[in-house]
């Protein structure tokens, strides 16, 4: 098992987005956040690199990526008024997908900020 | 930056000299927005760091934050909007009633105070958190403290900031800004992006029972929605990506694990006072990016009829 130390990375817990974190990890989990707050601490310590979960659920049964994503796509092109809703958890990159997806199925786009 | 005057934290950090922070609690919200950016900081302006800052926490009730302020002011609950009028009343020397400011909670000898402060800064800024502006009056309170900044600006340098949460929110909005031109509420089903939240908003949409399928992504709505827009989100086809299974999960007919933003998944995200920051992921995840899922989702689509049948007339936009 390696030890790696990540230098300077970013904390996405709350909107600080505290960029001087020293991240000290094994294989599957980070072992030590240095100068990371209480919130950010807890927030890379629980996150692990284990596979915990199926790769997907289709009416709560295990399923490969590969089938979710077609039947995601199919219900979603079905639908009449489809909703894309959250983004608060991911990159910018994946937002940006996101917001194509809404543009390309004629649907409503939607986040956190609204609640 | 929406219109909003504003600034970043740097210059905060750098210059602020008068912090006002309403409606959110620092302390336990975002631990080091006070030793990182607004209370201790040395700088060229600020020599003697928390020395040199004024700081005032109003909120309806004295939080872990108000040990950390200088001048703590206790507005009655759903007062916000009526507190932040008086304010703006007052800087420009117009008369305001007794009753009115006894309503608030707040004393006329604080509030003069207060605006005494406001005006002698040199460098203002307001955060305001969801105390403001998920309360009564709600977007109301915070396009008023946002005035209150802006005319402050007669005076003295004077800026306005929320104070924003759950991760990359400030980057959801940054992004449907430049995609679309609007930061949420919005709806392509004419072809082109409009934007009414209230109509197009999520909880609204749900609780009205207008979507029939539900693509969720970085959030969970089955736990911080209302009851009525978590049992539509049960009864059509609700997809959700994310990294472990949530309580939309378990309500969803597919859940894909994508692998988490910033500890195993690359990527950019916005601080609240819309700087972009690299993410520096130190695992390797078994799961696949939100980014990928997503992009792959829309490819598969891509590949189905276009939803408008061809020779389809667009209704025009209205002006």
């Amino acid at each position: 098992m390696t030890l790696t130390v990540v230098n300077n990375a970013t904390c996405t817990f709350c909107g600080c987005v505290c960029d001087d974190i020293e991240l000290h990890a094994d294989d599957v989990r980070i072992v030590k956040a240095k100068k990371a707050c209480v919130l950010g601490t807890a927030w890379f310590l629980n996150h692990t690199a284990e596979r915990k979960y199926p790769d997907a659920l289709i009416d709560g049964k295990e399923a490969t990526l590969d089938e979710a994503i077609e039947v995601a796509a199919t219900y979603l092109h079905e639908a009449d008024m489809p909703l894309v809703y959250g983004m608060s958890n991911t990159t910018c990159e994946a937002q940006r997908e996101c917001v194509a997806l809404a543009d390309l199925l004629g649907g409503l786009l939607d986040s956190h900020t609204s609640l | 930056m929406g219109g909003k005057v504003t600034c970043t934290l740097g210059e905060v950090k750098n210059r602020g000299d008068f912090i006002i922070y309403w409606g959110g609690n620092p302390a336990e919200c975002h631990p080091r927005h006070f030793t990182k950016y607004a209370l201790m900081p040395k700088s060229k302006f600020l020599p003697n760091g928390r020395k040199d800052r004024t700081v005032v926490l109003v909120d309806i009730r004295p939080t872990k934050s108000a040990k950390a302020a200088d001048i703590f002011l206790q507005v009655r609950p759903g007062k916000d909007f009526e507190l932040i009028t008086i304010l703006r009343a007052m800087i420009k020397d117009q008369k305001i009633s007794a009753e009115a400011v006894a309503e608030t909670g707040v004393t006329l000898e604080q509030c003069t105070d207060l605006v005494a402060r406001m005006k002698k800064a040199k460098f203002g800024c307001v955060f305001f958190g969801m105390g403001l502006s998920m309360t009564r009056g709600k977007h109301m309170n915070s396009a008023a403290l946002l005035t209150l900044a802006a005319e402050m600006n007669a005076f003295t340098k004077f800026v306005a900031m929320p104070m924003r949460g759950h991760g990359n929110v400030t980057g959801a909005d940054v992004v449907m800004r430049w995609q679309t031109g609007y930061p949420f509420g919005i709806t392509f089903n004419r072809g082109y992006p409009r934007y009414n939240p209230g109509e197009f908003s999520t909880v609204d949409v749900l609780v009205r029972g207008d979507a029939d399928a539900a693509f969720i992504i970085g959030a969970d709505p089955g736990a911080t929605m209302p009851q009525p827009a978590i049992d539509h989100l049960a009864r059509i086809p609700t997809i959700v990506l994310d990294p472990h299974i949530t309580h939309t999960s378990k309500l969803s007919r597919v859940h894909i694990t994508t692998a988490v933003a910033g500890i195993s998944a690359p990527g950019t995200a916005y601080r609240m006072d819309e700087i972009p920051l690299p993410l520096k992921p130190a695992l390797k995840s078994p799961y696949p990016t939100d980014e990928e899922v997503v992009r792959r989702i829309k490819e598969s689509i891509a590949k189905k009829p276009f939803w408008m049948p061809d020779g389809a007339q667009m209704i025009a936009a209205q002006v």
